[in-house]
């Protein structure tokens, strides 16, 4: 399992390996009931620490995404799928905050939305 | 693993390190950042009893191997020669470990230590100190001098040690290395602990702000009709707009509004 972890980001390195975590489930490559790989392994593919690795897991059990399954490791909880997202949602919210300061008018962000889930010939 | 508590010493006059207080856990890297002459070398010298602290305690429990600033092997003894040494002289030493080190690094055994490169001496001395198998590796400068590729490999070898539940501490510079490799950081000003933490959770408890009137926070820099703060991101005020920070505008905002207050 890889994902980019961008070191120098604001973003602390524990939160960006939880929403990378996260895209996975939501984008089906990650499936319920599936184990993730061991905190010394995702900290090796990542290049992070174990402790990292070992907060993520922890704050994903809290917010019910993982489950522990006690000496077998972390797998992925029944979790509704609006649960994962907000972190997305967010940050779509701050990118249109840029456009309304920018004065991009809301039937061009419309127009936008359209464009990418319309996708290839929708519309 | 290693507590201290009110760690103090001066020399003559100067207070080189003043009440200094941090833990470093099992399978964890601390690094301590500072400008020069902030009492980074000195607080290492003094965990590992090289230098009576005046005051203050410090509790190490296990085994420990250090990397001094100063890099300085034999220089006339060849690289293989100074294996021999840690062999005899090195605690629980392991010369299987150092040999493969040193050829993934590329330095010839053969070669004398007054024919190495900064970077090479660096990677040597790095090679005999992890070799040795102890439970808190103390590090200073441990990548002095070493380019970004063999830098790359050290952070990797010091990140693979805590796997065996082995700990590290360390003195840098480099701001963007302490990112990739640290889980705690503690900055020094003038003998003094400004900040300390998980690196995330410091990244976290930061923000900068733009305002057009003076606020309370570290000022990080001044145009030309606004000022750029670093305040806790718990104590933002109304009407100011507000930007992540990153670690290297935490760290040059807090060491310099320090040097301001001084």
């Amino acid at each position: 399992m890889w994902f980019r972890i961008d070191f120098h980001s604001s973003k602390p390195i524990y939160e960006q390996i939880k929403e990378g975590i996260k895209l996975l489930i939501l984008s089906g490559r990650l499936r319920e009931g599936e184990f993730l790989p061991s905190i010394r392994s995702l900290a090796e593919d990542l290049g992070v620490n174990l402790n990292t690795v070992a907060r993520a897991y922890r704050e994903l059990v809290m917010e019910g995404v993982l489950e522990v399954r006690r000496g077998e490791g972390y797998v992925v909880a029944d979790v509704r799928r609006e649960a994962l997202q907000g972190f997305l949602e967010d940050a779509l919210k701050n990118v249109l905050r840029d456009c309304k300061t920018a004065g991009i008018s809301e039937e061009r962000v419309i127009e936008i939305v359209g464009e990418v889930y319309g996708g290839e010939g929708g519309c | 693993m290693l507590t201290v508590r009110g760690l103090k010493k001066s020399y003559g006059s100067k207070v080189a390190v003043d009440d200094v207080n941090f833990e470093v856990g099992r399978s964890e890297i601390f690094a301590i950042l500072g400008p020069n002459g902030a009492g980074k070398t000195t607080t290492l010298k003094c965990v590992l009893g090289l230098r009576r602290p005046d005051g203050g305690e410090v509790r190490l429990t296990g085994s420990f191997s250090y990397l001094p600033e100063e890099k300085n092997l034999y220089p006339y003894l060849r690289v293989k020669d100074m294996v021999d040494l840690f062999e005899r002289i090195g605690k629980n030493f392991k010369r299987e470990k150092a040999i493969s080190s040193l050829e993934k690094y590329g330095i010839d055994p053969k070669l004398k230590v007054s024919e190495l490169s900064h970077g090479m001496k660096t990677l040597t001395y790095l090679s005999l100190v992890l070799a040795e198998d102890v439970d808190l590796y103390v590090l200073d400068e441990p990548t002095w001098g070493l380019d970004p590729l063999a830098r790359s490999d050290v952070l990797d070898a010091l990140r693979s040690l805590t796997y065996e539940g082995k700990s590290v501490l360390y003195t840098s510079h480099i701001l963007s290395e302490v990112e990739k490799v640290a889980d705690r950081i503690l900055i020094m000003k003038a003998g003094r602990v400004i900040v300390q933490g998980y690196l995330d959770d410091v990244k976290a408890s930061y923000k900068l702000v733009v305002s057009e009137r003076e606020l309370e926070g570290h000022l990080l820099k001044r145009t030309k009709n606004e000022l750029i703060y670093l305040v806790r991101a718990d104590r933002i005020p109304e009407g100011v707009e507000v930007r992540d920070a990153s670690f290297d505008e935490i760290f040059e905002a807090i060491v310099r509004g320090e040097r301001d207050v001084a």
